[in-house]
């Protein structure tokens, strides 16, 4: 531990290329697009107070780019691209038109029916998927929102 | 035909002889026709017995081997009594088929025998006793498996999925932790555009941002800021420590970071 902190200053280098985590990669690439995305959104709006929806545009945007391997970076991107008012990705829970449920299916059924439905709103572009790939999906989802989480909550703590 | 495999199915006594004298015949069409005739009739009573030896006259090509392994097979198995409802095997091979066609037709096949049956498109599974084994409900179970399955995948991530359990509750757990996430995202940056006016980013100096889950309080060497560059993914000026991960590294770039003045990389306005 010493001998680390006497290292502190000095330069290491390694032969070895990077190898780079999944996370990492989405981690560096959500910065590279946030941070300069960031930054000329404040060169070129110094007058007007910095909208809440162009950031969270930004934020979006930034997300979608940084996980285009994904389906629903695709739809996202789609979205955004579209819509000068970025929409957020929040719904809420009681939106949308409800597809009556199959008459063959017990009630428990019927009701994970739904919740499936419900989590198809919240993935962008979920709903035009099948239930089995939007389960795939929703796994990516989560993972890529956490660590755009601790992204956002990093730069954020560090402009404190 | 392998006559191996018929005698053993004499000795079950749980077909009747007309069923031999089709299965004598090698047209494939006749096979199909007698094992729609055992999903209908048979099968509950047998219950996966006659779905071993369906599977494996599916392909008639292959006799010998996989003759003595359904053989060994059923001989650890005792039959069809033990085979309860809780003997739920389902292994859908939808790993191994992904143009998988969903014909009833061949959803009697043992899981057991899936080395025999890999060349097939069909996705395999076993019904339960009792459970009706026509085309559309079979494939809806398969259907559903599939779901399950990924779901458990699920469980992993989300947190707090392990204590609930049934397909109901770990939904609404991942329903609100994805809500949760969204909603953090958006504080985050309402946050974010408050703060944005007064900040200027160097772009060059700033590293990427660690994944901030852990913090490890050692460091393991510093790196040169200056050449560090966001936009690559390799960055030739940036080494690291053979030893150290890049988690580790950047773990300690970002507490350099914190460290340091806050005014040698964001310039306040």
């Amino acid at each position: 531990m010493e001998r680390q902190t006497i290292n502190k200053n000095k330069r290491v280098f390694s032969a070895e290329p990077t190898k780079l985590s999944p996370s990492e990669v989405f981690t560096r690439k959500y910065t590279s697009h946030l941070v300069p995305a960031l930054k000329k959104l404040n060169m070129d709006k110094n007058s007007p107070q910095i909208n809440q929806l162009t950031v969270k545009h930004e934020v979006d945007m930034a997300l979608a780019l940084s996980a285009q391997e994904f389906a629903w970076s695709r739809f996202l991107l789609e979205k955004l691209s579209s819509s000068n008012n970025p929409t957020t990705t929040i719904s809420s829970s009681s939106n949308g038109t409800r597809i009556p449920e199959r008459s063959c299916k017990e009630d428990e059924d019927g009701e994970i029916e739904e919740k499936l439905r419900e989590l198809q709103k919240l993935l962008p572009g979920g709903e035009e998927m099948n239930v089995e790939e939007m389960l795939i999906e929703i796994g990516n989802y989560i993972k890529c929102l956490e660590l755009q989480t601790s992204a956002l909550k990093s730069i954020v703590q560090d402009t404190t | 035909m392998d006559l191996t495999g018929l005698k053993w199915l004499q000795q079950q006594q749980m077909v009747s002889p007309e069923f031999l004298q089709i299965v004598g015949s090698d047209g494939r069409e006749e096979l199909r026709r007698v094992e729609s005739y055992l999903g209908n009739n048979i099968y509950d009573t047998i219950d996966g017995c006659i779905s071993r030896t369906s599977s494996f006259q599916m392909e008639p090509e292959k006799n010998n081997e996989e003759n003595r392994t359904v053989a060994l097979l059923n001989k650890r198995k005792p039959e069809g009594k033990t085979e309860t409802r809780d003997q739920k095997k389902k292994k859908i091979k939808a790993e191994d088929e992904t143009e998988s066609s969903m014909k009833g037709k061949s959803n009697m096949s043992n899981t057991e025998t899936s080395s025999e049956t890999q060349k097939q498109d069909y996705i395999h599974v076993r019904a339960r006793r009792g459970e009706a084994t026509d085309r559309h409900s079979l494939a809806e179970r398969a259907r559903r498996e599939k779901i399950s399955k990924k779901m458990k995948c699920l469980q992993d991530i989300v947190p707090g999925c392990n204590k609930v359990t049934g397909k109901a509750g770990m939904l609404d757990e991942i329903i609100n932790y994805v809500q949760s996430l969204q909603q953090q995202v958006e504080f985050l940056s309402m946050k974010l555009s408050f703060l944005n006016p007064e900040l200027e980013f160097h772009i060059n100096e700033l590293s990427m941002m660690p994944d901030l889950r852990s913090f490890p309080l050692h460091q393991q060497g510093s790196l040169d800021y200056s050449v560090i560059s966001s936009n690559q993914t390799t960055s030739p000026g940036a080494k690291i420590e053979s030893s150290s991960s890049w988690d580790i590294h950047s773990q300690c770039v970002y507490n350099n970071l914190r460290t340091d003045s806050v005014s040698n990389f964001f310039s306040l306005k």
